[in-house]
């Protein structure tokens, strides 16, 4: 499918700041989603996801800076922009004592949709994220899956141009999972989807771009593939080695590419297990295989590619100071 | 005005799903009730003067559970942040919820209606003089709910909300009796001015001061702007 982008992106986040007396919560952030695709919000806890969804929401105003929702400027209109925004916070909010129709309705009036279009709009929302058999009951009797698709219907009503989901898939089950997913890959084809997560495989299977944060700040934002990509350097090469092997570690560490060499008695048999951290883009293991070959009794020689956890965790553990934020 | 009307709906569906609204709605009738016949049959007194000087007393008590919920609720599910993220404006929401609550009141001054009948089976009240007492009650309600809707939206605890609005309503309605401790003559008009009982008596007894009606609509006014620069400043 192809976009062809005339207007603005539909989130730009300006250099936008949080702090709360004293604390940076977010820090200086700035990054834009287009229609059309599926932005991952990564990070640990605290990291400042939520905090970061809430100012695109305008549950809060940035303390400095500026976010742009839609073509209107969050400090400006708010209104305006929210008319455009369907948002799912970390915590469903639901009226417990509402039932589900009833609830579903009165979201979609205060976003002002069509009094005829109602039905329909409830009725597609509903079907979308399986609520059917749900519609009658109370909220407070729902399950946590059914609660968190509930709040997932809830954002869908009216179609908004800019989705944003805080953890949308937190407590679903398997099924609900792929179901749910299966919702949020259909909307984003057309919208503009900011999704925050810790779980990176969803990151990877869902989104176009990965945005890692952590304390505040924006670590790196690109697409997966693209982020494992700017890690390669860093992958590493594991193999298995008949012992004894004298000699192996020089040899090792004469192949160009090669950074450090870690030798450790290997698992069943009288094998070594061997794990190179390289520096070069390709080649070095077929340059590990041919100075290992000749010499030694190789069993096994494995590439290891980084995976979004890996990179994930590079980016989260290398930003400077110890971790104080668990 | 849809944005109005969609938090009044689901504040008036709030309210008759959970039991506050039926057991406020019982106590203050109950009250009444109990008053109403005290009043009229062991003093043999064909007038709604003192069952209205009770129904006032009764509001002070019956206010800060109808109030209580209004945004303290919000926090504390969670729904205050969709609340504030859909298209609507500080004020709207606002409004729906004072509306809402408002109805509730409406509804509690209309089942206190059933008290009339006997009085006009069985002698000849003023007519003027209970719909003058009916409008102080309304204002009186009015004012209460402002504040309490205000108070609600100050925490998120909703026992903190109900103590806080009792004691400023008690306030309210006490502090005309500290007029005759005043020396000078400006503070006894204004704890007289000021006083939420002093201006309802004159409604009880049939009499209808422009300046009481302003009273109360100032006092509602100035609460809920409040609560709307409150949420406004919160984001």
């Amino acid at each position: 499918m192809c976009h062809v982008v005339v207007n603005p992106p539909a989130i730009v986040l300006e250099s936008a700041s949080k702090r709360y007396g004293s604390a940076t919560v977010v820090h200086d952030l700035s990054f834009t989603v287009e229609r059309g695709e599926i932005v991952g919000f990564l990070g640990p806890n605290g990291a400042g996801k939520t905090t970061t969804m809430r100012m695109i929401a305008g549950f809060t105003a940035a303390t400095s800076g500026r976010v742009v929702v839609g073509g209107h400027d969050m400090a400006v209109d708010n209104v305006a922009a929210a008319r455009s925004i369907g948002y799912l916070p970390e915590r469903p909010p639901l009226y417990e004592t509402l039932g589900v129709a009833s609830f579903l309705r009165f979201v979609a009036k205060a976003k002002s949709i069509a009094r005829g279009d109602i039905p329909g709009e409830i009725e597609r929302v509903a079907a979308a994220c399986r609520l059917e058999d749900v519609m009658r009951r109370e909220i407070y009797k729902l399950s946590r899956g059914y609660r968190q698709r509930v709040g997932l219907a809830q954002a869908l009503l009216g179609r908004p141009e800019v989705l944003l989901l805080d953890e949308p898939t937190a407590g679903l089950d398997p099924g609900q999972l792929h179901e749910t997913r299966e919702v949020i890959r259909a909307f984003g084809r057309d919208h503009a989807v900011l999704l925050s997560t810790h779980i990176l495989a969803e990151a990877t299977v869902l989104c176009r771009r990965v945005a890692i944060i952590n304390r505040g700040r924006l670590l790196a934002i690109d697409s997966p593939t693209g982020l494992e990509r700017a890690m390669e350097h860093t992958s590493r090469v594991a193999l298995e080695v008949r012992a004894p092997a004298p000699g192996l570690a020089e040899v090792l560490a004469g192949v160009k590419g090669v950074r450090n060499v870690d030798i450790r008695p290997g698992g069943p048999g009288n094998v070594l297990a061997i794990d190179c951290r390289i520096d070069a883009e390709d080649g070095v293991e077929a340059a590990i295989a041919r100075a290992v070959a000749g010499r030694f009794d190789l069993h096994r020689l494995e590439r290891h590619h980084p995976t979004l956890e890996n990179v994930f965790l590079h980016y989260v553990s290398d930003d400077g100071a110890p971790d104080d934020s668990a | 005005m849809r944005g109005v009307l969609a938090v009044y709906q689901k504040e008036l569906a709030g309210y008759f799903r959970s039991p506050i609204a039926y057991f406020v709605m019982a106590v203050f009738l109950l009250g009444t009730g109990y008053f109403f016949l005290y009043n009229v049959f062991l003093t043999g007194d064909a007038t709604m003067t003192s069952t209205f000087q009770n129904m006032g007393l009764l509001l002070l008590l019956v206010t800060p559970l109808l109030s209580m919920r209004l945004f303290a609720a919000e926090y504390g599910g969670g729904t205050m942040e969709l609340l504030m993220t859909l298209p609507l404006h500080p004020w709207q929401i606002v409004a729906g919820k004072y509306l809402g609550a408002f109805t509730i009141l409406l509804a509690i001054a209309v089942g206190t209606l059933i008290d009339i009948v006997p009085l006009y089976l069985f002698g000849t009240p003023e007519t003027m003089t209970i719909a003058a007492g009916y409008l102080g009650f309304l204002l009186l309600g009015m004012a209460s709910l402002a504040i309490g809707q205000l108070a609600s939206a100050l925490t998120r605890n909703q026992i903190v909300a109900a103590l806080l609005t009792g004691a400023v309503l008690l306030a309210f309605w006490f502090v005309g009796h500290l007029q005759s401790f005043q020396t000078s003559p400006m503070l006894r008009g204004l704890t007289a001015y000021l006083s939420f009982g002093l201006h309802f008596v004159d409604f009880i007894q049939g009499l209808v001061r422009t300046e009481a009606i302003a009273f109360y609509l100032v006092v509602a006014a100035i609460a809920l702007t409040l609560n709307t620069g409150y949420l406004q400043w919160q984001r």
